[in-house]
C-alpha cells in the first residue's frame, strides 16, 4: 500500500515536473530555500529571502487581476496597505493573535477588492487605471487624518511575531508563499480563470456568450485581492511595523516591474521576478550612490532582451511546443511526449 | 404563433443627431428563418445590437416569449435564448479556438442545458465540428484566416444553445464554395436535430447578409430597412420584385 502510494507520486513528480526543465529548476530552487537555513544562519540573507516570499505572493495577486483580467490598477498597493493595517490594528488595539489578525487583514482587502471593482464596473482602461492611482492616496489621506488611531506618519509599531524563532519565522513565510502561490496558480488555470482571460481579451464579446462579468470582475477583484491581502497582514507581523510606505505609490508600481521583468501571465512569471530583483535591489546597498541607476539599467537591458519577462523567455530556450497536442517538451526530445508527433524541425513555443 | 415568440415594437435609437434606428416593429416565429437586408449604413448592426441588449435603445419594446428584453443586460438576454455573431469577428486572439467556444459553453444556460455531456471540451468541440473548424481547436485564434473567424464566431454562439440565432454577415470573408456550405449548415441546424452529441431543436434564425442571392434561397422571409426604417416585409419573391428595394439598393434613377 505505502509503496505503492510512494510509486505513484513518483511517477506524477516524473511526469509534471522532471518532464519540463523550467518546473525542474523551479523545484530545485524552493528545494534549495527550504534547505537555506540548514547551510547558513546569514541572517541577513535568510530575511531578505523571507521578506522576498511576501512580495513573491503579492506579486503573484497583481498577475491575477492585471495580467490575467486584465484590469490595469495602478493601485495594487491598496490591498497590501489595508491589510497590513488591518492586521496592526487588531493586533495593537485588541490584543488578537496573528493566525486571527492575517486572515482578518486578508479580509478587509476583500472588501477593498469590492470597493475597487466598482470603478471597474463603469470606467475602462487608462479611465480605471488612474481612479485606481487615486485609491491608496485616499486610504493614506484617511490614515494621516486620524494619527491617534493609525500612529500618522510615524506607523504602527510592537506588532507581534510570526514565530518564536528567526528561523521559524523563515519556514512560515517560505511556507506560506508556496501555499498561496500554488492556490492562485490553480485558479490561474481553472475554467474560471478562462473567463478571466476572455474579458481581457474582449469582454464585449464575453457578455454576448452569455457570462456575467460583474460577477467574475468582482471575483476577480476579491481574489487578487484576497492574496494581496494575506501577503500585506504577513508582512505586518514579520516587520512588525507598519507605515504608509505600505500604501505608496513606489509599492504599486515596483509590482508592476516585478511583474513584468519575470513575466505576466504565468503567476510564477512575478514569483520569480521577484526573487531575483528584490535580494538585487537589496545587494546593491553596498554601492548606495549608484543602487537605483544600476538596477534601473539591469531591468531596461533585460527587457530590451527579453521583453516577454525572464521566465517566459526560459521557458522558450528550454522548452518546445508540440505542434500537434500544444504540449511543451523540453528541447532536446524529438517528439512530443503525450501524442509522438515528430518536432525535431518545427519552432520554438511562441 | 409569431406573436409569441419574438415582437419588436417601434424600436428608436439615435446617435447624436443621426436616427439609426427609427420606430422599427417587425415579428419573428419560433420556427422561421428571417433575412434582414438593407444598404450598407442601413442600421442592421444598430438594430441587433439594441435586441443583445449590448446598445440601449431610446424607446420601444422588444418581447421574447412575452418578456420585454430591453433594460436587460446581455448575459441575461442570452440566457433567455438569443445569441448574436458579431460582423468583424471579435475573437479573443489569443486564447486557443477552442478556448473561444469554451467561454459560451461555461455559460449558465449553456452549462445546463447540455448535462448530459459531461466535458465542457467536447461540447465546444462539437459546435467547432459543426462550424468546420475542428482541426484548429488548438491554435491560438489569431492565426485564423477571414473566413474561419466567421465561422469560429458561428460555432460561439450556436455554443450558447440559442433558441433565436442572429448572423450579423455570416457569409462575408466567405469563398463562393464556403458560402455555399455555410449557408447549407445554417439551414440543417434550422432544421435541428442531431450533430454528433449536439443536439439542436433547430433554433430561429435572422441573418443579415449582402450576398443576397444566397441568403434568398434559405430564408422564409425578408425584412429590409434603409435609412434606419422599415422598409419592406415579405417573402423573398416580393422583396426582389419590390420596386422601393430595388430603388434603396441600386438608387432613385434621375430624370
Ligand atoms: N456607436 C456608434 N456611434 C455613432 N454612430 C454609429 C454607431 N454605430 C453605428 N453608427 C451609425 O449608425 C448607422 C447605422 O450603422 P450600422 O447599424 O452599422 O449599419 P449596417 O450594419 O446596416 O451597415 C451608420 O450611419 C453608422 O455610422
Ligand atoms: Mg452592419
Amino acid at each position: 500500500m505505502f509503496a505503492y502510494l510512494a510509486r505513484k507520486i513518483w511517477r506524477d513528480f516524473q511526469g509534471e515536473i522532471l518532464a519540463l526543465p523550467t518546473r525542474t529548476i523551479l523545484f530545485a530552487a524552493a528545494v534549495a530555500l527550504l534547505l537555506l537555513p540548514l547551510v547558513t544562519d546569514d541572517a541577513y540573507l535568510l530575511r531578505i529571502v523571507a521578506t522576498a516570499s511576501i512580495f513573491a505572493v503579492y506579486a503573484a495577486s497583481w498577475d491575477l487581476l492585471v495580467g490575467f483580467s486584465g484590469q490595469t490598477t495602478l493601485g495594487h498597493s491598496l490591498f497590501f496597505g489595508i491589510a497590513a493595517y488591518t492586521a496592526a490594528l487588531l493586533n495593537l488595539r485588541f490584543g488578537l493573535p496573528a493566525f486571527l489578525t492575517i486572515p482578518a487583514g486578508a479580509l478587509a482587502a476583500v472588501l477593498a477588492g469590492l470597493l475597487l471593482s466598482l470603478p471597474a464596473l463603469r470606467v475602462r482602461g487608462p479611465y480605471f487605471s488612474l481612479a485606481s492611482l487615486a485609491m491608496p492616496i485616499i486610504l493614506m489621506g484617511l490614515i494621516f487624518s486620524f494619527p491617534g488611531l493609525t500612529g500618522g506618519e510615524m506607523g504602527l509599531s510592537g506588532i507581534s511575531r510570526l514565530a518564536g524563532t528567526r528561523t521559524g519565522e523563515y519556514y512560515f513565510l517560505l511556507i506560506s508563499m508556496f501555499v498561496l502561490t500554488l492556490l492562485m496558480w490553480k485558479i490561474a488555470t481553472s475554467r474560471t480563470a478562462l473567463i478571466f482571460h476572455a474579458i481581457r481579451e474582449d469582454e464585449i464579446v464575453v457578455r454576448v456568450s452569455g457570462i456575467n462579468t460583474t460577477y467574475y470582475k468582482i471575483l476577480v477583484f476579491c481574489c487578487s485581492g484576497f492574496f494581496a491581502g494575506m501577503a500585506g497582514s504577513l508582512y505586518a507581523h514579520f516587520l512588525r511595523v507598519v507605515g504608509p510606505s505600505t500604501l505608496d505609490i513606489m509599492m504599486s508600481l515596483q509590482v508592476i516591474i516585478w511583474g513584468i521583468f519575470g513575466g505576466v501571465v504565468t503567476i510564477y512569471g512575478p514569483v520569480v521576478g521577484v526573487f531575483i530583483l528584490y535580494p538585487l535591489l537589496e545587494y546593491l546597498r553596498i554601492i548606495p550612490d549608484w543602487r537605483m541607476l544600476i538596477f534601473a539599467g539591469i531591468v531596461v537591458v533585460t527587457l530590451r532582451f527579453m521583453p516577454e519577462g525572464i521566465s517566459n523567455k526560459f521557458q522558450d530556450l528550454l522548452e518546445r511546443q508540440c505542434p500537434r497536442c500544444k504540449e511543451r517538451n523540453i528541447f532536446m526530445r524529438k517528439e512530443c511526449r503525450i501524442c509522438c508527433t515528430d518536432i525535431g524541425t518545427c519552432s520554438r513555443v511562441g | 404563433m409569431a406573436e409569441d415568440f419574438l415582437q419588436v415594437e417601434r424600436l428608436c435609437k439615435r446617435f447624436g443627431g443621426l436616427h439609426a434606428v427609427r420606430d422599427v416593429s417587425f415579428s419573428v416565429g419560433r420556427h422561421e428563418m428571417v433575412g434582414l437586408i438593407g444598404p450598407n449604413g442601413a442600421g442592421k448592426t444598430t438594430l441587433v445590437r439594441l435586441l443583445l441588449g449590448i446598445l440601449r435603445a431610446d424607446s420601444g419594446r422588444v418581447l421574447f416569449r412575452g418578456q420585454n428584453l430591453l433594460g436587460k443586460k446581455p448575459w441575461e438576454i442570452v440566457s433567455q435564448g438569443l445569441a448574436l455573431t458579431f460582423q468583424n469577428a471579435r475573437p479573443f486572439a489569443r486564447l486557443p479556438v477552442i478556448a473561444n467556444v469554451m467561454v459560451s459553453c461555461l455559460s449558465p444556460r449553456a452549462s445546463k442545458r447540455g448535462e448530459w455531456v459531461k466535458k465542457i471540451e467536447s461540447r465546444a468541440m462539437d459546435a467547432l465540428e459543426f462550424a468546420g473548424i475542428a482541426d484548429m481547436a488548438r491554435e491560438p485564434a489569431s492565426c485564423l484566416s477571414q473566413g474561419d473567424l466567421k465561422r469560429l464566431e458561428v460555432a460561439r454562439a450556436i455554443a450558447c444553445e440559442p433558441d433565436l440565432l442572429i448572423l450579423d454577415e455570416p457569409f462575408g470573408g466567405l469563398s463562393p464554395t464556403e458560402t455555399g456550405l455555410m449557408a447549407k449548415s445554417l439551414r440543417r441546424l434550422h432544421k435541428g436535430g442531431r450533430f454528433g452529441r449536439l443536439h439542436s431543436e433547430g433554433p430561429a434564425m435572422i441573418i443579415i447578409e449582402h450576398k443576397l442571392s444566397e441568403l434568398m434561397k434559405i430564408v422564409d422571409r425578408v425584412i429590409v430597412i434603409n435609412f434606419g426604417e422599415l422598409l419592406a416585409v415579405g417573402t423573398p419573391e416580393e422583396i426582389v420584385a419590390n420596386p422601393q428595394v430595388i430603388e434603396a439598393y441600386i438608387g432613385k434613377e434621375v430624370d
